[in-house]
């Protein structure tokens, strides 16, 4: 299958906008191979430079030199942090101010900057967050193509789909696959095999669209519409009302409040693709409130993703739990931790068990 | 005295970051002879990615000639920049307002010294009258 992975604003162009330049030269200093490796650039005050690569870390010396240790790596100074800070927010902090109450401001080309410093509250509310210390820059990579063999258990005849939830431990693609699926929804495949729908994404975390300055960044077809930054429990109620579409689209479905936003959008007669975090369905229905979502006459369509062997796996089931298919599936994503498998009788990778039930014991998937 | 209410709107009531809200102002024509300035800072930042004090300091220096302000006024707009886009809505509402208050100083300043010059150039247009008709009788 030939994916077309597109790197609109690339690393480059991250690099010249916004980085300082000691750190700019140290990540040009990387090998070609392990620059399309990079996922994430962490940048730290007083602590090492750090890349995160699919499945590991590695600390980046002042030539781009990777290495384990931390002492041969870039310090980064606190000015320098403080400086990337500014130049992310285009030196207009108020104009990003709602994206530094979230905790990340998206940059162009859907790149994402996480950043962490001292929070500061207006009675409940997060007002704020001044004396950034750390920046890390998640490089965001849009792969079309990476649905197309799922897509064919997500249509129902040539002008409907099934209410599909995509399940999977963090980092399996989730969401890139809900990218896909809405742009393939939203495209069609032609008058004969499936035409396109009117569709709404309720972008929370302006993930699936990241929206930079109002304009999506990735490709979610030509008729979708896109709710930036709104709650989904709200985001849903306000489409429903104003967009009339055919399918919403939702990431990382969570609290009973999003479960009830839902049954309002089935009532309205409109389809649902969502994604949550889980290793395997039965996971996903002991959850508080959102569970009670695939059973019955909920979704109809489960789609199971995971790794075994450090390969990516697919598998399609209706909501009985009885399996459509399964596929080992070159999605074009890389392939991350290895060690990670499928759950169940296997084994979860440990980092990714620990993450989990941490998140699942305070309640935050991330 | 417009043109800052129409910045103060950009930036805190539409979240316009400055090198377009600049931008903006240069071409809506509430600039006035400021236009080129904002233009000139507005397209600083973007292609230097420097802060509104830096770009605004390197654009009043590279324009200095094509406006009638003596040093002194110089010196006190060359910091305009200087507190913008380092804050949130409210705080940058205050910074303009400031600004609005020591503008609305040098405005007056330069009326009083208008009007004393004005008397001043009007005595010795007089005085000059009144030395010529002494010459000719």
């Amino acid at each position: 299958m030939v994916l077309d992975r597109e790197d609109r604003y690339s690393l480059d162009e991250v690099l010249s906008d916004y980085l300082p330049e000691r750190i700019k030269s140290a990540i040009k200093g990387l090998k070609r191979e392990v620059v399309e490796e990079l996922e994430e650039i962490r940048i730290r005050s007083g602590l090492p430079l750090m890349g995160v690569f699919a499945g590991f870390d590695r600390f980046i010396g002042r030539d781009g030199f990777l290495s384990e240790n931390p002492q041969h790596s870039l310090i980064v100074t606190s000015q320098e942090v403080k400086d990337l800070f500014y130049l992310l927010c285009d030196h207009s902090v108020y104009a990003y101010q709602e994206d530094i109450c979230r905790g990340f401001i998206t940059l162009k080309g859907g790149h994402r900057a996480g950043i962490c410093g001292t929070v500061v509250y207006e009675g409940d509310r997060i007002k704020g967050m001044r004396d950034i210390s750390s920046v890390s820059i998640r490089l965001s990579h849009q792969l079309k193509g990476c649905a197309r063999d799922i897509f064919k258990y997500v249509i129902r005849g040539r002008n409907d789909i099934y209410n599909t939830l995509i399940l999977s431990p963090p980092r399996c693609g989730k969401t890139t696959v809900l990218r896909d699926l809405c742009r393939l929804i939203s495209q069609g495949l032609g008058k004969d095999k499936f035409t396109g729908l009117r569709t709404a994404v309720i972008d929370e975390r302006s993930e699936l669209g990241a929206s930079y300055r109002g304009i999506p960044q990735n490709d979610l077809g030509p008729r979708t519409d896109i709710l930036d930054g709104c709650r989904k429990s709200e985001g849903i109620e306000l489409v429903l009302r104003s967009m009339a579409p055919h399918v919403i689209i939702v990431d990382e479905l969570g609290s009973p409040r999003d479960a009830d936003a839902v049954r309002m959008a089935w009532n309205a007669g409109v389809r649902l693709i969502a994604t949550a975090h889980a290793f395997g369905l039965e996971d996903f229905k002991e959850r508080m409130g959102v569970g009670q979502l695939a059973s019955g006459s909920g979704f109809e369509r489960i789609i199971l993703l995971g790794m075994k062997n450090g390969k990516r796996w697919t598998k399609v089931m209706d909501s009985n739990g009885r399996e459509l298919s399964g596929f080992n599936q070159d999605t074009g994503m890389s392939d991350g931790i290895c060690g990670m498998y499928r759950p169940g009788a296997e084994v979860i990778g440990e980092a990714h068990r620990e993450a989990a039930c941490t998140a699942k014991t305070y309640g935050t998937f991330t | 005295m417009e043109l800052l209410l129409n910045l103060k709107s950009q930036m805190c009531g539409l979240g316009i970051p400055l090198s377009a809200a600049f931008e903006n102002i240069a071409k809506d024509g509430t600039g006035g002879v400021w236009s080129d300035i904002f233009l000139q800072c507005s397209n600083i930042m973007k292609a230097e990615h420097l802060d509104a004090g830096n770009a605004w300091k390197k654009s009043i220096v590279q324009n200095k000639d094509g406006l009638p302000l003596d040093q002194s006024d110089w010196e006190e707009l060359s910091d305009f920049g200087e507190m913008l886009g380092k804050s949130d809505r409210q705080n940058q509402e205050s910074v303009l307002n400031m600004e609005k208050e020591k503008l609305a100083a040098l405005e007056k300043k330069a009326r009083e010294a208008m009007e004393t010059k004005g008397k001043l150039y009007r005595n010795m247009g007089v005085l000059s009258g009144a030395a010529v008709v002494i010459l000719l009788i």
